[in-house]
């Protein structure tokens, strides 16, 4: 594969062990800043931190700008529940994503590289600490600057903007787009801000070329990704899998099934803000466009399986109230979608509401959708829109008895 | 049981204004009337024009409320006039949207 030869992690692998493999040959190379770029926007390779932007073309953006002075930002503020595959990767294979990050540097012409960490990940801080120093003893980086800034572990932290704003030394707070960071970003600067399993793809694609790199996955999302699997699997883990595998095989063949035996109800494909799809979709591909199809994401891989004892007014309310809890409160329109939803659910769940609630849902949505400095806003939706939709009759049990019939 | 409320919007912008106050002043002047229950509420959404209070079942919206005109909206919660002018802070759709949520049950 791509980022784990076996397609799953296995060792910590050491500053000889990534140069013996073929490590730092990318960026030994010595391509030129054009060359680099032509390499990644033919790889048709997108973020992979679950908006899915073409990389290629965030990184021209800041390639092409007149300000000289320009920074990238691999963001490791990984805060997503469920997610751990950036952490994984870093604890695994930390000079991979630093060569990517050097990679993307000299692409778009910037001196300065920030690794932005989550704070509680201690042992990554010493991975990437101690990687940036055996690079730089060895000549790899060159004049280019890298230090790592902690990441606070709010939710939005990890928002491109937000982080951003805590490496200025402010509060985490999403900025007001447009401008886009690729053309006013870290202290006013032109900023390219990539997750680390996207910067982690980069020097295998600049090592081995476009049509190697395009052999794995589908014409539309080439390559592979990291999915997260959880406790509730018989073989939690992170498992790189080419897009366009089938979501049945990640389910049976490498997580294992659910633990106990338990049949399966309903999935999460994205994580928390993505729609619920039922077990009968098992057979989706995974890749962004299939997933579309079928009324759901697949953000940045985060798999959750749901058992048929699961409560799905629980599990849909727990996600109301982690959207309520984690919106940053600058925006009105979010914070009064947030804290409604989250109300109203509370109410269903424990029977104390009233029928006419059901109607509201939607129409609080689709009255704040888009009116906020970031997604969050949008984010409660589908999985709350979606549950309705499937398990409406658990819903109605709970509003008429207060207790759950799953 | 009382069968009016005034809510009283609790949330960041509201409170930042003073609608802490508003609750409070509200709560004392009220307290001696059964059929009114002064309540805080979540957030009614229309943060910029806060503070933000609602008499419900009346389906009154008053916006930018000051400490000035809380004896004016007690009384209307008694039964007495609307007072007009702090009524169109907000834009029609929002305040459909919110009374709605009332009629649901949410406050």
């Amino acid at each position: 594969m791509i980022l784990f030869p076996e397609g799953v992690p296995t060792k910590h692998e050491t500053f000889e062990e990534y140069c013996a493999s073929g490590g730092y040959e990318a960026l030994a190379k010595n391509l030129s800043p054009a060359a680099i770029l032509e390499e990644v926007t033919s790889s048709g390779l997108r973020g992979r931190g679950g908006a899915g932007f073409p990389v290629g073309k965030k990184w021209s953006v800041a390639a092409e700008s007149t300000e000289s002075s320009r920074y990238v930002v691999c963001n490791a503020g990984e805060d997503e529940p469920g997610s751990f595959k950036d952490r994984v990767l870093i604890e695994h294979r930390p000079h991979l994503v630093l060569e990517g990050l050097a990679l993307a540097c000299r692409a778009v012409g910037a001196q300065r590289a920030y690794v932005y960490l989550n704070e509680t990940y201690e042992y990554c801080l010493n991975r990437i600490s101690t990687s940036i120093d055996e690079a730089r003893a060895a000549g790899y980086l060159g004049r280019l600057q890298v230090s790592i800034h902690r990441a606070p572990t709010v939710y939005v932290a990890g928002e491109d903007s937000a982080a951003l704003e805590v490496i200025e030394g402010k509060p985490p707070k999403p900025r007001q787009k447009p401008p886009f960071p690729a053309t006013v970003g870290l202290f006013g600067k032109p900023t390219v801000t990539n997750n680390v399993e996207t910067l982690a793809n980069i020097p295998p694609i600049v090592r081995n070329g476009v049509s190697w790199f395009r052999s794995y996955g589908t014409p539309d999302s080439p390559g592979t990704m990291l999915f997260c699997l959880g406790a509730e699997m018989n073989r939690p883990g992170a498992f790189e899998l080419p897009f366009g595998t089938s979501l049945r095989q990640l389910y049976e063949d490498f997580g294992g099934c659910l633990k106990d035996g338990a049949k399966l109800k309903a999935f999460l494909p994205g994580g928390p803000s993505c729609a619920f799809l039922p077990e009968d979709r098992l057979d989706v591909s995974l890749d962004p466009e299939s997933l579309k199809r079928v009324g759901s994401t697949l953000g940045c891989g985060v798999m959750r399986f749901f058992p048929e004892r699961a409560c799905m007014v629980e599990e849909t309310t727990r996600i109301a109230n982690f959207f309520a809890k984690e919106c940053c409160g600058q925006c009105p329109a979010c914070r009064m979608e947030t804290s409604m939803l989250s109300a109203m659910l509370e109410r269903i769940q424990h029977g104390k509401g009233d029928p006419a609630l059901f109607n509201q849902f939607e129409k609080i949505i689709d009255f704040n959708r888009g009116k906020g400095f970031c997604t969050l806003v949008n984010m409660p939706g589908p999985p709350i829109l979606s549950a309705m939709r499937l398990f409406r009759g658990e819903f109605e049990h709970h509003l008429q008895h207060g207790t759950c019939n799953a | 049981m009382p069968c009016k409320y005034v809510l009283v919007c609790q949330n960041e912008d509201c409170k930042s204004r003073g609608s802490g106050e508003l609750l409070e002043q509200l709560s004392q002047k009220l307290k001696s009337d059964a059929d009114v229950e002064v309540k805080p509420y979540m957030c009614f959404g229309g943060c910029q024009a806060g503070p933000n209070i609602v008499l419900y079942p009346q389906k009154v919206w008053y916006s930018g409320v000051q400490q000035t005109d809380v004896e004016e909206i007690a009384q209307h919660a008694e039964g007495g006039p609307v007072v007009d002018r702090l009524t169109h802070g907000v834009e029609q759709p929002l305040k459909e949207l919110i009374y709605q949520l009332l009629d649901a049950g949410l406050f």
